[in-house]
């Protein structure tokens, strides 16, 4: 068996039955060995999309998902996305081919040396030198991209590594060993205690949930908890759908682009209990002054987040299901009515002043519209930009799932990964919305969509802007706008023609019932442009 | 503060860059770092001194111990720990001082390694800030060369 041929073997023992990738010499052999398999091979557009399409298949089926690339500028165009998995905490395997080993560090035809570029985009990476070590690598690749804080792992395979015979018979380890590697935490209940005695003494306590929640499965847990003992709660960019978004207690998205309420709410607490979020600048943008006000309870399954931006008063490391099934159990004292209900008030009583142009389609009506009409468990996938403010601060989770990337805002990400939710979940209703700057660094896995026959629903708000920018311009820099300008480019309805996709374009707020209707009910693919004022802002 | 980190980790190729990497990359000071094989020769020790605030020091610890490679990490508390450096180092001599410079070897157990015409090679280990003291003694006469390993640490007990 050659080393390529491992590697196959590795996968079937793993489970996989689809990568997503694109080729080049440097992984020819492993593309011959896919070519004598059952797994199928997903060919996207551009590398750096074969990562965005492992990224929204794993975050759909939880277990990491595989991205394959060649050596040099293939690997290299990969980096974007694995530093997204990584900020986002998405479990994927990524191999990427690389020269024969005899070459590495001659600087050759396509090398480029993947371990040390991406050595902080990854949670660990190998470069395999003996194909003997194949079996092992892998085993420990996925256990780790799987288990702890979740990521992204990186196998580099030189490609004498993959054509060499193996000299040992092949088996594929059942368990891993790895000396500097242990994720399991049990429950510290000594801390646990500390927690329930905070909880206890506080009258105002808040739940500040992240995406750790959802990549943890406690979705159901951290509700319980909530419902229980009443406990309101706000989420982050990450964090949406822990809560449905018109739960009682629900009260929205905190940080610079979140909602006011929700900002008030953390500032009227007298105990955050953060659950697995880092409470980065765009969340918290003064932790420490918040710290020095608000006694913090921070839970997470990476100890190395707790303390990094705020420090805690009381942290417990763990997982999140462990951690809640235990913390439900305990005695703790219900909080009083009266502090939902402040909340509840200050909601009510937020005046939104946002004034949006009645010409163009209002953004906000765009996507309460789409995500009344969509189904209960459709996948909404928001890309980066206003368009994502937009989306998450109106977008009403049923039983869906909201895919974006809040931890490394990368623009192009919706349409790839929109491609990887929809390979995992073909049944599902799949929507990507992203706007014109985000969609022209993404639009050319229209190709994948259509050549794959994937039903997925493409909406670009546009506003011949990079709009988000244009806002911070205006307001930090005195309406100076210096390089945001797209203009009308490129001619949308010929894009959609030179993919043969059915083409809709709704202008102004009152075509929108009747266009959305069309074009969610139009089967397979299709795209939508709706245009927004460049005037439109977030806040 | 100072934080003194005895780290173990895996003997591989990547590591040592993975771990000075970690230490760019978020800021961190490096003072100074001393690795060597341990008497497992798949495993290194590591002594790393840096300097921060407590904050900072405590997400040194844990970033460490995040990464795959890295087995232990001990946070060493100074007063209890034996920290010692060594060091190579060429001075000039004349006829004048040289009898001087032997006698200063003398006193303070710095061993002489080598003899010739113009310089003495010496070898002497100590605390930092011993090797810092006799740093200064030996400028008088004239350092042409000085190589430090770093400190190494182990607590006592």
């Amino acid at each position: 068996m050659t080393g390529a041929q491992a590697m196959i073997e590795c996968l079937k023992n793993e489970g996989i039955t689809k990568v997503f990738g694109y080729p080049g010499v440097a992984i020819a052999p492993f593309y011959e060995g896919l070519y004598n398999s059952d797994i199928e091979h997903i060919l996207v557009r551009q590398e750096q999309n074969a990562g965005h399409a492992a990224s929204g298949y794993a975050r759909m089926s939880g277990k990491p998902a595989v991205c394959v690339v060649t050596s040099g500028p293939g690997a290299t165009n990969l980096i974007t996305a694995l530093a997204t998995a990584y900020a986002d905490s998405i479990p994927i395997v990524a191999i990427s081919g690389q020269v024969s080993s005899d070459l590495l560090g001659r600087d050759v035809f396509q090398e480029a040396d993947m371990r040390g570029a991406t050595e902080s985009f990854v949670k660990h990476s190998y470069l395999v030198k003996d194909p003997d070590d194949i079996p092992r690598v892998f085993k420990e690749a996925f256990y780790i991209a799987s288990t702890g804080r979740k990521g992204p792992v990186l196998i580099d395979v030189p490609m004498d590594i993959q054509n060499r015979e193996l000299r040992k018979n092949y088996v594929y380890p059942e368990g891993v060993s790895i000396r500097g590697y242990k994720p399991e935490i049990r429950v510290n209940m000594n801390q646990m205690r500390r927690v329930v005695t905070a909880l206890n003494q506080a009258k105002k306590p808040l739940v500040c949930a992240g995406g750790g929640v959802i990549l943890g499965g406690g979705q159901q847990l951290v509700k319980e908890f909530c419902e229980k003992f009443n406990i309101p709660l706000v989420h982050t960019m990450m964090g949406m759908g822990v809560l449905p978004k018109k739960h009682p207690l629900n009260f929205g998205m905190l940080g610079n682009n979140g909602k006011p309420y929700a900002n008030k709410a953390v500032s009227r607490a007298d105990l955050l209990l953060i659950v697995g979020a880092r409470l980065a600048d765009r969340a918290i943008p003064k932790p420490e002054r918040l710290e020095k006000r608000v006694a913090v309870i921070h839970i997470d399954i990476d100890t190395a987040e707790i303390g990094k931006n705020m420090g805690p008063n009381i942290p417990l490391v763990g997982d999140v299901k462990d951690i809640f099934e235990i913390l439900t159990e305990q005695d703790i004292r219900v909080t009083d009515m009266s502090w939902a209900d402040e909340l509840e008030e200050i909601k009510h009583s937020t005046v939104d002043s946002r004034v949006f142009s009645d010409r163009f389609v209002n953004p906000n009506t765009l996507v309460q519209m789409l995500s009344d009409k969509m189904d209960d468990d459709a996948i909404y996938v928001a890309d980066v930009g206003q368009n994502q403010l937009w989306s998450a601060d109106n977008y009403v989770m049923k039983e869906g799932r909201f895919l974006t990337t809040g931890g490394m805002g990368t623009m192009g990400y919706s349409i790839p990964a929109a491609i990887g939710a929809k390979f995992y979940a073909p049944d599902r209703q799949t929507v990507a919305v992203c706007g014109d700057g985000a969609f022209q660094m993404c639009m050319n896995e229209l190709a994948t969509v259509r050549e794959n026959g994937l039903d997925i629903k493409v909406i670009i708000v546009k506003n011949n802007y990079l709009g988000l920018v244009r806002e911070y311009q205006k307001n930090a820099y005195d309406s100076h706008y210096e390089g945001v300008a797209l203009g009308e480019w490129p001619y949308y309805e010929r894009i959609a023609e030179a993919y043969d996709m059915p083409y809709f374009r709704c202008s102004s707020t009152e075509e929108l019932d009747e266009k959305l209707d069309r074009f969610l009910g139009c089967e397979g693919a299709c795209l939508m442009v709706c245009d927004v004022s460049g005037e439109d802002n977030v806040k | 503060m100072k934080g003194i980190f005895s780290v173990l980790v895996e003997n591989r190729d990547g590591v040592l860059s993975s771990i000075s990497g970690l230490f760019a990359r978020r800021g961190f000071n490096i003072d100074s770092l001393a690795v060597g094989e341990t008497d497992n020769h798949e495993i290194s020790s590591m002594t790393i001194i840096s300097t921060g605030d407590q904050r900072t020091i405590d997400q040194i610890e844990k970033q460490l111990n995040k990464k795959v490679n890295v087995i232990r990490v001990r946070r060493l508390n100074e007063a209890k720990s034996i920290c010692l450096e060594m060091m190579l180092v060429k001075v000039a001599y004349n006829a004048s001082n040289r009898s001087q410079l032997i006698e200063l070897c003398q006193i303070t157990g710095a061993k002489i390694m080598k003899v010739m015409p113009k310089h003495l090679l010496l070898e002497y280990h100590s605390d930092p800030e011993g090797v810092e003291d006799f740093i200064q003694m030996l400028k008088s006469y004239g350092i042409s060369e000085i190589q430090r390993t770093g400190p190494i640490a182990m607590e006592k007990g």
